[in-house]
């Protein structure tokens, strides 16, 4: 009756049904399918050894204390929390990881408040100049952030002149945040426009003004993509080191990336299992944010179409 | 209430024509009335300008005597219906319906009593706290109904609100918003380009094609006397056969000599003025004798048939090789392939002046 229940055969990561009918929607694989398979798991491994291998010797040598200065490997291994110590005790560390959040915090506002007027405005309104703006957004993100280094000093001391509390760091975050705004505009915008202008519609005959159409409506559809580019502009001060090596000039003021890149390249306070420990802490905040705004990440994707 | 529009027109932002121009007319309290038209004759637009979702370039329109043409949508006592529904995706269906009301800072206690009570007439008590996605699109439809009912508006616009319903359920929602229009006692303005839906539903009817009021007037009349050859082919399933001809010593003889008719002393009176002029002859499908032998009779072979169970179709060909559709009966015996003469009802020809259009009598 049933040809392949007549003949079990053993397949290749395949589990063994009590009836070992054939369930799967594929094809059966053939040998070269096999090979194949072979090959791509074979790739896809060595691929994932070069990604966990150094963070695995990261791990391994921030607990281990028979570490000194220089990360030395085939040492043996012996587990402590001294270069955490080190990390708290010797270091401006836990200022690092203050201005960090707070840079991070106000520029991960500041960017969705932003991108969520200059997106709902592109994707909602016609104006004169509109397709030429978008462009010049696109041509604006081609361009590296960093190449305005000097314009940013030149900026900062403009600033700084009337409004002497505007420090460094502020200028930091509007870096950050600017050069955020661009780019995501154009993320938001095309994904409001899978919105239905309809809804719109409909909210401004159930008598919404233009603030309540985007807060009530369209604001809680396109929060998923909100909750990512809170994410992203929230993950950017963590990972930048440049702007803020350059910009900030006393240890104390620096962010974690930059001040961590203090225990590697400054034969002074070099240290390099504590650096290892710091970048392994890095990730608490990160996390911490990713899991506050997992639920609106997943939560939009639910409830998304409207039509019939 | 009755609506008033006077000279309307529209011409959108970045566009040299006008979309709409001239448009003049009066809907009657209590009418439901049908904007009806092929894709892209504008009848969204009017609608949209009559809820206030797109301006008025020129003319006004009035709302009972006042004029509407600058007030905002949420103050024109209004309610719309969508074709994609605009259900709020993100809130329950009950707080869907209860968002109008509560914009409008009603008290919470009234706001709880409509949702209910429109909750219950279009039976969606069981889905209350169900989110849009959740539901049937049949029961989305409904909740777009109910949103709108809540409201208690004056005037009642739809916009395509069938047309993403499967056959079946549009058949019957028809019918329910008819009962929905009576029972709510508002102006209903009604925009589809499904002319079965007009029909069946208007009591008022306006057809729109190229920016142009073709006709307006209850269903009847569309069917009956059409305006011009427009509307005599857009209302009407199968479309009205059309045969272009001449007068000829008061009788109309079709170009290829086919179709020879005698019209009625009544009608002989008005076509006298068409002597030698070129006139397109229309008669509907039902309207054809079968095996007619008395008067003027034509033969017709039959290439196929449509068992539509109350009625045949037949599709057949002229001697000469124009085509025309034939409804009979469905118990009459009609087999592709054969040939065999039909005669006409000579009330219910509708005789159009080929070169204006117009229907001449």
């Amino acid at each position: 009756m049933n040809q392949t229940a007549k003949k079990p055969k053993k397949r290749l990561f395949g589990r063994k049904d009590k009836s070992d009918v054939y369930l799967s929607d594929r094809p059966p694989l053939s040998t070269a399918g096999i090979i194949g398979l072979i090959i791509t798991y074979v790739l896809l491994i060595s691929w994932a050894v070069v990604v966990i291998w150094p963070l695995f010797q990261m791990v391994k040598s921030a607990f281990n204390e028979t570490q000194f200065q220089y990360i030395t490997s085939g040492q043996r291994f012996e587990f402590g929390l001294k270069h955490f110590k080190a990390l708290f005790e010797e270091t401006n560390y836990l200022k690092w990881v203050w201005n960090t959040i707070w840079i991070a915090l106000v520029t991960m506002g500041l960017t969705v408040l932003f991108v969520s007027f200059t997106g709902y405005a592109y994707s909602r309104f016609r104006f004169r100049g509109k397709k030429f703006s978008l462009m010049g957004l696109m041509l604006i993100q081609t361009i590296p952030t960093f190449v305005g280094i000097t314009a940013y000093y030149a900026m900062h001391q403009i600033i700084s002149g009337p409004v002497p509390f505007f420090t460094r760091q502020m200028m930091l975050v509007l870096i950050y945040a600017g050069g955020g705004i661009a780019g995501n505009t154009f993320i938001l915008k095309n994904y409001m426009d899978s919105v239905s202008t309809d809804l719109d519609d409909a909210a401004k005959i159930d008598g919404c003004s233009y603030m309540q159409t985007y807060r009530l409506i369209i604001m809680p559809i396109v929060r998923p993509m909100l909750a990512i580019i809170a994410l992203w502009s929230f993950m950017a001060p963590f990972t930048d080191v440049l702007l803020p090596t350059v910009l900030l000039t006393k240890n104390q003021d620096l962010t974690l990336a930059a001040g961590l890149r203090t225990l590697i390249s400054d034969m002074r306070t070099l240290n390099q299992p504590a650096y290892a420990a710091g970048g392994l802490l890095i990730a608490v905040p990160i996390v911490v944010m990713f899991m506050l705004l997992q639920k609106q990440l997943i939560g939009g994707l639910a409830s998304g179409s409207v039509k019939g | 209430m009755d609506v008033k529009l006077v000279d309307i027109g529209k011409k959108y932002e970045g566009r040299s024509e006008y979309t709409l121009r001239n448009i003049n007319l009066e809907i009657k309290d209590k009418d439901f009335c049908v904007i009806l038209g092929p894709s892209g004759c504008g009848k969204s637009t009017l609608l949209r300008m009559i809820a206030g979702l797109n301006s008025i370039t020129e003319g006004d329109l009035y709302f009972g005597d006042r004029r509407m043409n600058t007030v905002p949508p949420k103050d024109r006592d209004i309610a719309m219906v969508f074709q994609s529904y605009a259900l709020y995706p993100h809130m329950s269906v009950y707080d869907n319906l209860a968002f109008s009301l509560s914009m409008k800072k009603e008290n919470p206690k009234i706001i709880n009593e409509r949702v209910l009570e429109a909750a219950k007439v279009l039976q969606i008590e069981d889905y209350l706290q169900s989110k849009p996605s959740e539901i049937s699109g049949g029961q989305r439809q409904r909740v777009a109904l109910g949103r709108a009912m809540v409201r208690k508006p004056k005037v009642f616009l739809m916009d395509e609100p069938l047309s993403n319903l499967d056959a079946k359920l549009r058949e019957h929602m028809r019918v329910e918003l008819v009962r929905l229009h009576h029972s709510l006692d508002t102006t209903s303005i009604y925009v589809t380009h499904d002319q079965t839906e007009a029909m069946t539903m208007a009591s008022k009817i306006i057809l729109l094609d190229d920016g142009i009021i073709q006709q307006d007037g209850p269903p009847e009349e569309f069917y009956n006397q059409p305006a011009n050859l427009f509307v005599a082919t857009f209302i009407g399933s199968p479309t009205m056969n059309l045969f272009a001809g001449k007068m000829k010593d008061g009788v109309f003889i079709s170009n290829d000599g086919d179709i020879r008719i005698t019209p009625t002393p009544e009608d002989a009176k008005v076509l006298l003025a068409y002597q030698d002029k070129d006139v397109t002859v229309g008669i509907r499908s039902e309207r054809f004798i079968s095996g007619g032998e008395l008067g003027d009779t034509f033969n017709a072979y039959v290439e196929v048939v449509e068992m539509l169970g109350k009625e045949k179709l037949l599709y057949g060909k002229l001697p000469k090789g124009q085509n025309i559709t034939i409804s009979v009966p469905g118990h009459f015996e009609y087999r592709p392939g054969e040939t065999h003469s039909f005669g006409y009802d000579v009330e219910a020809i509708h005789y159009f002046d080929s070169s204006t259009t117009n229907r001449i009598v």
